[in-house]
């Protein structure tokens, strides 16, 4: 597990309605993690744990879909 | 700048309490409460449009603010769930109150329409005189057309929402209003005629949870204004959780919220009106205070007004 994504492990853990999966890849919607509220809290919690602003036209729930994407996203963007 | 002269509102009598739909749906009535705080909504019965709770909403407006009908500019109505295409509720409603030849039209914006229309007749007052801006919704004629979608199907209400907007200074001053939208998300909210409600509620909470308190704060700004120097917000009656992540988003308390999103539901673009009549009936719009509408609707559209109540 990369450093990255144990970040988003422990940021989730809070808003997570059910287990956080280990595959990286599997949907948080699908699995019942994160519901539309949970996602917007989460995605307020990884800008602040990023220190990056997520831009309103990415603001779409694809690209939180997954740890990996997640991992994608903010590694992209970190300040 | 142009003011609210009257407010008014109006609900249907049907009361549709969150345990018959959890039994509709085959959910738990707490499942509802715990993903959008409705506790009931009030439906139209079977047979019965919006038209007549605008034209009673209408009304009510048009006496708190010592006008008839025949005084009005102009009528512009907010709606998403218009029987017809065309003509809108606004033809319906101007024929029912008796004021030909004025322009009527409608905004078809869904939940935001009520504050499109408001700030539609701000501008258009100073030209015409007082506008009757109106919000009306008959979302559970839309909601119940199969597929029955548990997601959408818990939030919404009908009812209808009035007030009129006249020029120059009044008990409750305009202060600004500010509107946006973004093509871009056209289709994450979206009715087609005789189809199903069309509604990604997932990037809607994403989108709203970003535009709502950003319009709220490009109404502030220019004042010189923080969101804790506001009384009272009146938002959009979407959901609780919105409403409750707005609010944490603005850093203030949930004690200036006004909410009645537990007892009428998301009655779309009737919301912020119909919220914006009761708070004034409980006394909530008090000497001096700064109020603070906005909503979010399709579009995305989204928007905020300033108010002054007079001191």
């Amino acid at each position: 597990m990369t450093p990255a994504e144990e970040k988003i492990r422990l940021t989730l853990e809070p808003l997570a309605r059910a287990p956080i999966p280990d595959d990286a890849d599997a949907s948080l919607f699908e699995l019942g993690v994160l519901d539309s509220f949970g996602l917007m809290d989460a995605v307020a919690r990884l800008e602040e744990a990023f220190g990056a602003k997520v831009p309103d036209a990415d603001l779409t729930p694809r690209r939180f879909e997954t740890l990996a994407k997640i991992e994608a996203y903010f590694t992209a963007h970190a300040a | 700048m142009a003011h609210l002269a009257g407010l008014g509102h109006a609900l249907p009598e049907r009361v549709v309490p969150s345990s018959e739909l959890a039994a509709l749906l085959g959910v738990t009535e707490e499942w509802i409460l715990g993903a959008c705080g409705i506790r009931e909504r009030r439906w139209i019965s079977e047979g019965e449009t919006a038209v007549p709770l605008a034209e009673h909403a209408a009304r009510r407006a048009l006496t708190r603010a010592h006008l008839v009908p025949s005084q009005l500019g102009a009528i512009v109505v907010g709606t998403g769930s218009a029987p017809r295409t065309f003509p809108g509720v606004s033809a319906d409603l101007q024929r029912l109150l008796g004021a030909p030849g004025i322009p009527a039209f409608d905004v078809p914006l869904a939940s935001v329409g009520g504050l499109f229309a408001l700030a539609l007749a701000v501008d258009l007052c100073a030209r015409t005189g007082p506008v009757l801006a109106a919000g009306a919704e008959e979302m559970s004629r839309v909601l119940l057309r199969a597929p029955l979608e548990k997601e959408t199907a818990i939030l919404f209400g009908d009812g209808a929402g009035a007030c009129v907007v006249a020029p120059g200074d009044g008990p409750i001053a305009v202060v600004d209003v500010r509107l946006g939208s973004d093509g871009t998300f056209a289709d994450a909210l979206a009715l087609s005629p005789d189809g199903p409600l069309v509604m990604d509620g997932r990037t809607v909470i994403l989108q709203a949870s970003r535009k709502l308190p950003a319009a709220i704060r490009s109404v502030l700004e220019p004042q010189g204004l923080s969101p804790a120097d506001v009384d009272l917000y009146v938002l959009h009656q979407a959901n609780l959780n919105l409403l409750r992540g707005v609010a944490r988003s603005l850093g203030i308390g949930e004690e200036r919220l006004f909410v009645n999103v537990d007892r009428v539901g998301n009655t779309s673009a009737a919301s912020v009106l119909v919220a914006l009549s009761e708070a004034s009936e409980q006394g909530l719009l008090r000497p001096g205070a700064r109020v603070v509408l906005a909503a979010f609707g399709a579009g995305f559209s989204w928007g905020a007004a300033l108010l002054h109540v007079a001191g």
